[in-house]
């Protein structure tokens, strides 16, 4: 039985934004390990950042589960410190880990990337 | 330390993110909501008007959802149904029989392991504390009492002593007996199945 062009439309859509969300996923984190790469932020500051920057983040709250993961794996270190205008912030920096996970990724991104460029541009099969 | 005011519809978010991760460990969820209740503050002037209030949540993204963030993240640790898990289960419903021992030890499993929220392993220590074993013993006196036998001697009489057995209570009481002791043993096994439903 051959399927309907309408259902082979809807699943091509549903592949591709699976395939989107996962590549999400998995860059996000080093989205913010380089985003701590000059200095410590504050939560708030780190997911407006990322919610900011086009097609990364479809909804900010989810960043929070994800900051605190990086910080039970030891890749940031974090400090709450009073503010000025509402309750405590949590400030977050980059831990030695933290840093050689960074190097390692933006090394492996760059490959990644061109190989994939290349493929998308049809340009590498020549 | 600094009081603040939050938005009547960021305080109404924040309650029902409260209500969408009880499930959490209790230590996570509070982490979470200490950051939420920060990134709120941050983004919503108590004066703000609605609308501004509701674009802030709108990008915040609905509770369930960062909630559901957070669930993965409890695989870092084991999450689900493995040895610990059928070993609780298993001395929750027969460890009475170990001297009442067996059920203590399954309980310990049971509010060490992780796949179970704190609602299911409440229901896991109330319904029926021992197990089996209380099953038994409660429904061995319900059937027994009203079906016990009476003797009763009269004295001796040219050397014989004349005694007469009772038959112990009507039937209705005995059905009862056995309704209660049914109900006893299936209500702990129903619960062994929902824990294994649960940590599945």
């Amino acid at each position: 039985m051959r399927a309907q062009p309408a259902t082979l439309r809807s699943m091509v859509v549903k592949i591709r934004e699976t395939a989107i969300s996962q590549l999400r996923r998995g860059v996000l984190e080093f989205c913010v390990l380089a985003l701590l790469r000059d200095g410590e932020r504050y939560s708030y500051e780190i997911v407006r950042a990322l919610g900011d920057a086009e097609g990364l983040v479809t909804t900010e709250g989810t960043l929070y589960p994800l900051l605190g993961r990086l910080r039970r794996e030891g890749v940031v270190d974090t400090t709450w410190r009073e503010s000025p205008s509402g309750p405590p912030r949590r400030y977050y920096r980059l831990t030695p880990d933290g840093q050689a996970a960074l190097g390692g990724f933006v090394i492996e991104w760059a490959r990644f990337r061109d190989s994939v460029d290349a493929l998308l541009c049809n340009e590498g099969l020549r | 330390m600094t009081t603040h005011i939050l938005h009547s519809l960021a305080a109404e978010y924040l309650e029902r993110l409260r209500r969408a991760g009880h499930g959490l460990p209790p230590g996570r969820l509070r982490e979470l909501l200490a950051e939420i209740e920060g990134h709120l503050s941050e983004a919503i002037d108590s004066s703000a008007s609605d609308a501004q209030a509701l674009t802030v949540l709108d990008r915040l993204g609905e509770p369930g959802a960062i909630i559901a963030a957070e669930t993965p993240n409890l695989d870092e640790l084991p999450n689900r149904r493995g040895t610990k898990e059928w070993a609780a289960i298993i001395l929750l419903l027969f460890g009475g029989f170990i001297f009442g021992f067996g059920w203590f030890a399954g309980l310990i499993l049971l509010w060490n392991s992780r796949p179970w929220t704190t609602r299911d392993k409440w229901i896991g220590t109330l319904v029926v504390p021992g197990g089996l074993a209380t099953s038994v013993l409660i429904g061995g006196i319900a059937i027994g009492e009203p079906t016990k036998t009476k003797s009763i001697c009269q004295g001796i009489a040219g050397g014989v002593q004349h005694c007469t057995v009772a038959a112990g209570q009507s039937t209705p009481s005995t059905i009862l007996g056995v309704a209660v002791f049914a109900l006893l043993v299936l209500v702990p096994i129903a619960t062994s199945v929902y824990l294994a439903r649960r940590a599945a």
